[in-house]
């Protein structure tokens, strides 16, 4: 079961297979909650999106049309969702609704030193999550999103595009910015290429720093 | 021959492997000559590395617990 494809597990998910509906929650969970983390930037928020898109989907199995993929469907209907809750502490701060970053408003980076984690920065996985978190929710929305999608959970750009109603060409425009603005966010948390060489030439000559 | 605004401009397509081989050909050419875009795709292939590799894709705590509990919690 756990190899049927997304189309198998949802035709009998359709005719009232209930476990085969919980292998696609199986499959898409983390995809479906970090996508409402990302946007929302709260884990209990995250959450109860995760929930209420899991419960929709079932619902509304019948609807699902097979032409789109199981997985764009559901992360429509999470982006859904986690959009409504955004709107809803819009309204209560009394802040504009939509985000409408300028698609044709260029974007040039600063920031060229050239650098390199360290291994042991590599490793420390919990503190490098944090790091990604915080220029993740750096970003301006729309942005976040399309980079969530394409570089966070490897949709297609494609797909990506579906999934967020958007053109593919808007899609490549604001996954272009959103890299290149998390480029610039991490830059300063890493040594200098230059840097770490010097160190290593220094160490290699003295044997300690 | 390109510049840098069109290597920037063409730098995720370049990154994604999506353009066409005369394009790559000339980006290459440009980066073997330019010090800041070599720099510019060679931190964002890092970026990418990074996020690729994080411990950002793991499903925190008891979080699919709680989630299949509601599934069966609506379905009985």
């Amino acid at each position: 079961m756990a190899r049927a494809s997304d189309a198998e597990l949802v035709g009998r998910a359709r005719s009232g297979d209930r476990e085969c509906f919980a292998h696609l929650v199986m499959r898409y969970q983390r995809t479906v909650f970090h996508i409402a983390q990302g946007i929302l930037a709260n884990p209990a928020d995250a959450e109860e999106v995760l929930q209420e898109s899991f419960l929709k989907a079932f619902q509304h199995l019948s609807e699902f049309r097979g032409e789109a993929q199981f997985r764009t469907w559901l992360v429509q209907i999470a982006i859904n969702e986690a959009r409504m809750r955004v709107r809803k502490y819009r309204a209560k701060l009394h802040d504009s609704i939509d985000e409408r970053p300028e698609d044709d408003e260029r974007f040039q980076p600063r920031d060229l030193r050239d650098w390199d984690p360290s291994p042991e920065e590599r490793v420390a996985g919990e503190e490098m999550a944090r790091l990604l978190e915080r220029a993740m929710q750096a970003l301006p929305r729309s942005y976040r999103e399309v980079f969530l999608l394409r570089d966070v959970e490897n949709l297609s750009t494609e797909e990506a595009a579906e999934a967020l109603g958007i053109s593919v060409s808007a899609t490549k425009t604001r996954l272009l910015r959103a890299r290149l603005m998390m480029r610039e966010y991490l830059a300063p948390h890493f040594q200098p290429r230059w840097h770490r060489r010097l160190l290593q030439r220094w160490i290699g000559a003295r044997g300690t720093i | 021959m390109i510049g840098c605004q069109d290597v920037l401009r063409e730098l995720s397509n370049y990154i994604d492997l999506e353009v066409t081989e005369e394009l790559r050909r000339q980006i290459e050419e440009h980066l073997r000559a330019c010090h800041n875009c070599t720099v510019l795709v060679s931190t964002t292939r890092k970026t990418l590395s990074l996020v690729a590799d994080s411990r950002i894709l793991e499903l925190p705590g008891d979080v699919s617990q709680r989630l299949m509990a509601r599934l069966a919690a609506q379905w009985s």
